[in-house]
């Protein structure tokens, strides 16, 4: 399903510091079956984005089209699923619980939507934590929960707003190599936002890169690694040359911020 | 060791206290209308537990407190509930619950006698409205302060109103309805004794039981009275806590 952004400004009204800015008239077409990574300084608006494709958030100018292979239009939502950064998983539910809420709320009977919880249960290295509460697994496994629980839905659209970010240098990359196998296996268009260059190459088809605030969509770069990736290629040159050019552009957005910043008349 | 300890080290300074008073009135011969020695709490205890009587006052103040109790928790979390759902509900009840809340309920008892007598209802009542506020409040409290994440996360996965409120917001707001049902508790036991000590307002309840000991100067069953009580306070908060950890076991319940 490919998600065409058009235009998108966001401005959000504070209390104390006036109108903010957080997207500026961004465009991109992101394309059916491709894993973008949005990539940019904190505060860019990169998370905003997501959720205004999400249907979470209304931008307050431009618009969202998503449409499927048919060419027939779909409202922002409806064929997305999220994961979040915090994961967001029901304290009061078991894993298995969390995992089938969507066919829950679908309507799907309990036998069923068990049968299916637990085969996902399995898919993301989770049997034998069925029963366990959120509160008793560790910030890895809970994102595994997230994962599950958005992946059962089988929504084209897979939006993730920075779900490693929490997690410990080893999580994280067993978390990357995870997901590559799972979206290998059962493409889909995927939008991630994340602020790790390393972590925007190793999974992205491309990497849309963006300025600091107002958002904008500063540089989109095309990664060509081969797939099926494997965490074996960070090493190799080309990824190097790759990190290396995204990381140019993020530092020039990073100073400007930083200056921006810093400047007496405190525009910020 | 350690766990020996915690047990007790409790254990022994009330036996002491115990023993300490024991003797404190044996050797200075004190009148036991003033102050009767643990023995003679004991015996008196005893007896009122061998000619059942002590059974039919607390038989009596449990089940006022219960239905006391349960009557607020109804109408306490429905109208917290409402008023977190709605926001027309909170905004009329809000000015209620404020100006109401912080009134000393005991300060309605003139009222509800004049209204209602002195029997069962007026008790019953008194409790019950003591203990509604602490409830609707806590309540009330517990549906705003949802994480505003798992409202979004539920709606994404596509949760309609209904089931938002249903299984989010609900099971959201227990640990927070829990804490009210226990606020509340406290203040039904409160208030049903009280009312129970209230110008002969009842035969029966152990509240009776204290205030008609003490006019009769039977101190040793005023002090057995209060050591019932006691016991049956803590077994119904403990209880209760107990019983909150079961059904909630995700809460972080105090």
């Amino acid at each position: 399903m490919d998600v065409i952004v058009e235009n998108v400004t966001q401005i959000w009204t504070d209390r104390r510091r006036g109108e903010v800015q957080a997207l500026s008239h961004v465009s991109h077409r992101f394309s059916s079956g491709r894993f973008s990574c949005i990539l940019g300084p904190s505060g860019c608006g990169k998370s905003t984005l997501a959720q205004i494709v999400g249907g979470m958030e209304r931008p307050t100018e431009g618009k969202i089209d998503i449409r499927s292979a048919d060419g027939a239009q779909v409202a922002p939502g409806a064929a997305s699923v999220m994961v979040w950064q915090n994961q967001n998983l029901f304290p009061w539910r078991s894993v298995l619980d969390n995992i089938a809420f969507g066919l829950e709320v679908a309507g799907v009977g309990r036998a069923e939507r068990h049968e299916r919880a637990r085969a996902w249960t399995g898919a993301v290295g989770l049997r034998g934590f069925e029963r366990h509460l959120p509160r008793h697994l560790s910030g890895g496994m809970r994102q595994r929960v997230a994962l599950a629980r958005a992946l059962i839905l089988d929504r084209p659209i897979l939006l993730m707003d920075e779900p490693f970010g929490a997690l410990d240098a080893q999580t994280k990359f067993v978390m990357q190599e995870e997901l590559l196998r799972i979206f290998e296996a059962h493409r889909r268009t995927v939008i991630f936002v994340t602020h790790s260059i390393e972590e925007a190459v190793l999974l992205g088809d491309e990497v849309v890169v963006m300025t600091a605030r107002p958002g904008r969509i500063k540089e989109v770069i095309e990664v060509d690694l081969p797939r099926p990736r494997r965490l074996e290629m960070m090493g190799s040159p080309q990824f190097a040359a790759l990190t290396g050019r995204v990381l140019g552009l993020i530092r020039e957005e990073v100073t400007r911020a930083l200056a921006e910043q810093d400047r007496p008349d405190g525009a910020a | 060791m350690r766990r020996a300890l915690e047990i007790l080290l409790p254990m022994s300074s009330v036996v002491l206290f115990v023993l300490a008073w024991q003797f404190y009135v044996d050797w200075n011969d004190i009148a036991p209308i003033y102050l009767p020695a643990p023995s003679a709490i004991v015996l008196a205890l005893w007896e009122m537990i061998a000619d059942g009587s002590l059974f039919v006052h607390l038989g009596a103040t449990v089940l006022r407190i219960f239905v006391g109790f349960f009557l607020a928790a109804f109408f306490g979390i429905l109208l917290g509930l409402l008023m977190g759902m709605s926001r027309l509900v909170a905004r009329i009840a809000d000015p209620w619950v404020a100006a109401l809340y912080p009134l000393p309920k005991i300060s309605l008892i003139p009222l509800l006698i004049i209204w209602m007598g002195t029997g069962e209802s007026y008790k019953i009542l008194i409790s019950a409205i003591s203990a509604f506020f602490p409830i609707v409040m806590s309540t009330h409290a517990g549906v705003r302060q949802i994480e505003p994440g798992l409202l979004k996360a539920a709606r994404d996965l596509g949760a309609s109103a209904r089931q938002v409120q249903m299984k989010v917001v609900i099971p959201g707001a227990i640990p927070s309805i829990f804490s009210g049902l226990q606020l509340g508790m406290g203040v039904t036991i409160i208030l049903i004794v009280a009312a129970e000590m209230i110008g002969g307002s009842s035969r029966t309840g152990m509240g009776y039981l204290l205030v008609h000991a003490g006019q009769v100067l039977e101190t040793e069953k005023v002090f057995a009275a209060l050591v019932v009580l006691a016991i049956m306070g803590a077994v119904i908060i403990k209880t209760q806590q107990w019983l909150d950890r079961v059904l909630a076991p995700w809460a972080d319940l105090s």
